[in-house]
């Protein structure tokens, strides 16, 4: 990797490790490999969000020519937002793409995901389902939220009615993931969720 | 030619012989100075690579003779106005100065010596400052930036500069490195901290392409690989020949493309482009069931169509489009088709059939013209093999060129021709208009002569014959070609054309 990418992440890295939001556990960085191309980031849900108390997994992929290309970061945990692929974890954020600017660090990318959690912009979404939801019943949207951050990061919201519809279609044999999102694509609807699936 | 005379025309084959006919239109005669000092008129330049750097910089330095900034700010300042000086000047002298910096991205070059550059580097240790790139900690002098007062280090300078301009293609628009910073990076700054030759080459590149495309009075020739530049005093529609050969409409780009306007032209390039010409083409030799609208071929001779949509199946009648229950025991011959019913249905189906069938017309004959004229070249091949024939039977290379004239004045006799057919598409009919089918039409049958002389006959008859035939013919074209175009220009000056939306 060229030097100054090298540099960059070396330093960033030590940053991060000493911010104050690592002593709040807010966010937190870790190396996946020994020569600084792969981290592994987490960032905690905010409060006030139906995130909150959930913990989300990042991959952080660094570029030969970094810091003048942004870092490709995706979501590893599974999370219902607006903004990021509930199928891949990609991302839609500015910082990532055409308004990165070479003086922006990795802890200002962490900082921005996790305030990106705190306020969804529906109007440029990655996932379209979710945005829709979104925009037309906030409340069913952030009860499907905190479920999936209860599910995939640990959050504290338990949801029977929800977790019952799941049992119901993997006693027909559809699998937990993707039970979960069906169901969470047509409002928990389940008999539109069980048309959706067994029609293709 | 119109498409109502289509068939007249082409039983007229013998109408004109051309080859006595003194039209008193010769190319060289003088009743058509006019048009002629209306062609050299048009003064223009063609700028090489190098040329066009040179011109950058005079422009630059035309405007530092008045406004007294640096060039590198007037730079930027003229990309901003597309290198229109007279508005550079006009806003920099009637508006508010600071507003035209700020929204051209440069720093006001008067305000900087009054407010000291502020450095804005968040952690800065005594005696150095740290890079917000690398995080290296250096002496202030290894440090560099722009008025903006944003420093980085002269390493990352060079990476930022250098992904800016290999991977991203920005040229004249690199801003600064800090996060939502707007000042621009000048040319003289990037050359100066990129280290890469191969970069410096590209940046020069990228510069200047945008000069030339922002440029409304420099135009890069359309031919392919060509890497010239046309240059002119003012815009307008007119021929310009690049070094490489092409000519072109300066205004347009198209091929040159006289007697048609750009607008049209424009308009016809965008018809022709249209994918639902193709499918009405096919709605041309098909017909739309009655009832249910599905295309239906005539496969016999019987005019009682049974639609073949399974779910509709109607009845109907391929001459008139009525129901065919009516028509009863008349199966042979439709009598029917004066009744309302009947005429409706027509009528909504012979409109855009007559339509097109009308563009069908026209667009047959503007392909034919450039098809032909794309054989011209290869006709270009077999001339050469004749002039050396004939410099071999003691004629000499002077006495020999009028051959390669001919066929010059062949390929511009096509060229026009081609494009009459796009201005006739739009014509609506007038007398003038008819006086210009004329014209087009005497052009047209004297071009498809001179053609099939040069094509053919020219290797049958003996060398001495060849020359006078060969020039009376070529002299009737160009003769017909410039009156063409001389009453199609006499025209747009006297407003009397009148186009259609078709
Ligand atoms: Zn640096
Ligand atoms: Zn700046
Ligand atoms: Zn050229
Ligand atoms: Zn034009």
């Amino acid at each position: 990797m060229a030097n100054i990418a090298t540099q960059r992440i070396k330093r960033e890295f030590k940053e991060v490790i000493k911010s104050e939001e690592v002593a709040k556990c807010a966010i937190r960085v870790q190396l996946v490999d020994d020569n600084y191309t792969e981290l592994k980031g987490e960032i905690a849900g905010p409060p006030d969000t139906p995130y909150e108390g959930g913990n989300f997994v990042l991959e952080i992929k660094v570029p030969e020519t970094y810091p003048f290309n942004p870092p490709k970061v995706r979501f590893i945990t599974k999370i219902w937002h607006p903004n990021i692929s509930s199928v891949t974890g990609a991302i839609c954020l500015d910082i990532l793409k055409d308004q990165w600017a070479a003086a922006m660090t990795l802890r200002t990318v962490l900082l921005s995901l996790q305030a990106l959690l705190s306020s969804a912009e529906p109007d440029d979404p990655q996932d379209a389902v979710v945005a829709k939801q979104y925009k037309d019943k906030l409340d069913m949207f952030e009860k499907t939220a905190r479920h999936w951050t209860h599910v995939y990061a640990g959050g504290p919201c338990y949801n029977q009615e929800f977790a019952d519809k799941i049992k119901r279609l993997e006693d027909m044999g559809v699998e937990e993931n993707q039970a979960r999102v069906a169901l969470s694509s047509y409002n928990w609807d389940l008999e539109r969720a069980t048309e959706q699936l067994f029609s293709s | 030619m119109n498409f109502e005379e289509e068939y007249m025309y082409e039983d007229s084959g013998n109408e004109t012989s051309g080859d006595d006919v003194d039209f008193g239109v010769e190319a060289d005669g003088c009743s058509h100075t006019n048009i002629q000092a209306y062609e050299e008129e048009y003064q223009f330049e063609v700028l090489s690579t190098e040329a066009i750097v040179q011109h950058m910089i005079d422009c630059i330095r035309d405007v530092n003779t008045v406004v007294q900034i640096p060039s590198t700010t007037t730079r930027i300042l003229l990309n901003y106005f597309n290198w229109d000086k007279e508005k550079l000047m006009e806003r920099y002298y009637d508006g508010n100065q600071d507003d035209l910096f700020k929204e051209a991205h440069v720093i006001n070059p008067f305000k900087k010596q009054t407010t000291p550059t502020k450095i804005k580097s968040s952690k800065k240790l005594s005696g150095t400052e740290e890079c917000d790139i690398c995080f290296m900690v250096l002496p202030p002098a290894e440090m560099t930036g722009l008025e903006c007062g944003h420093r980085f280090c002269y390493q990352c300078w060079n990476e930022y500069l250098t992904t800016k301009v290999m991977e991203e293609g920005v040229g004249q628009t690199i801003a600064c490195a800090a996060h939502n910073c707007p000042i621009l990076v000048d040319d003289q700054t990037v050359m100066r901290l990129v280290k890469d030759n191969r970069v410096r080459f590209k940046y020069q590149h990228l510069i200047t392409n945008s000069f030339v495309e922002c440029n409304r009075l420099l135009r890069w020739c359309p031919s392919p690989d060509c890497t010239y530049a046309v240059k002119v005093t003012y815009v307008d529609s007119r021929p310009v020949q690049c070094t490489c050969g092409h000519t072109f409409c300066f205004a347009c780009g198209e091929n040159w493309h006289d007697p048609v306007r750009c607008t049209i032209l424009r308009r016809w390039i965008k018809k022709c482009d249209d994918d639902s010409e193709t499918s009405n083409w096919i709605a041309a030799n098909t017909k739309e069931c009655p009832k249910c609208n599905a295309t239906i071929e005539k496969d016999g001779g019987c005019n009682h169509m049974i639609c073949k949509n399974q779910s509709c199946k109607a009845d109907f009648c391929w001459v008139c489009l009525g129901p065919w229950e009516p028509h009863g025991s008349s199966w042979y011959n439709c009598n029917r088709f004066d009744e309302d019913e009947a005429k409706a249905a027509r009528n909504a189906q012979e409109k855009s059939r007559a339509k097109l069938q009308r563009y069908l017309f026209y667009c047959n004959r503007y392909m034919n013209h450039m098809q032909s004229l794309r054989f011209e070249h290869k006709l270009y091949r077999s001339i050469k093999d004749k002039m050396e024939e004939m410099q071999q039977h003691n004629m000499s290379w002077i006495e020999v060129q009028f051959l390669k004239k001919a066929v010059d004045i062949l390929c511009e006799c096509r060229q026009a021709l081609m494009y009459t057919y796009v201005f006739a598409f739009y014509l609506k009919k007038t007398n003038q208009s008819v006086i210009f089918e004329d014209n087009q039409k005497d052009l047209e049958t004297a071009t498809e002569m001179l053609s099939e002389y040069l094509e053919r006959d020219i290797t049958q008859e003996n060398l001495i014959d060849i020359k006078q035939k060969v020039q009376d013919k070529y002299r009737y074209c160009d003769g017909r070609r410039k009156a063409l175009l001389e009453h199609v220009h006499e025209g747009y000056e006297k407003d009397w054309w009148q186009y259609s939306e078709t």
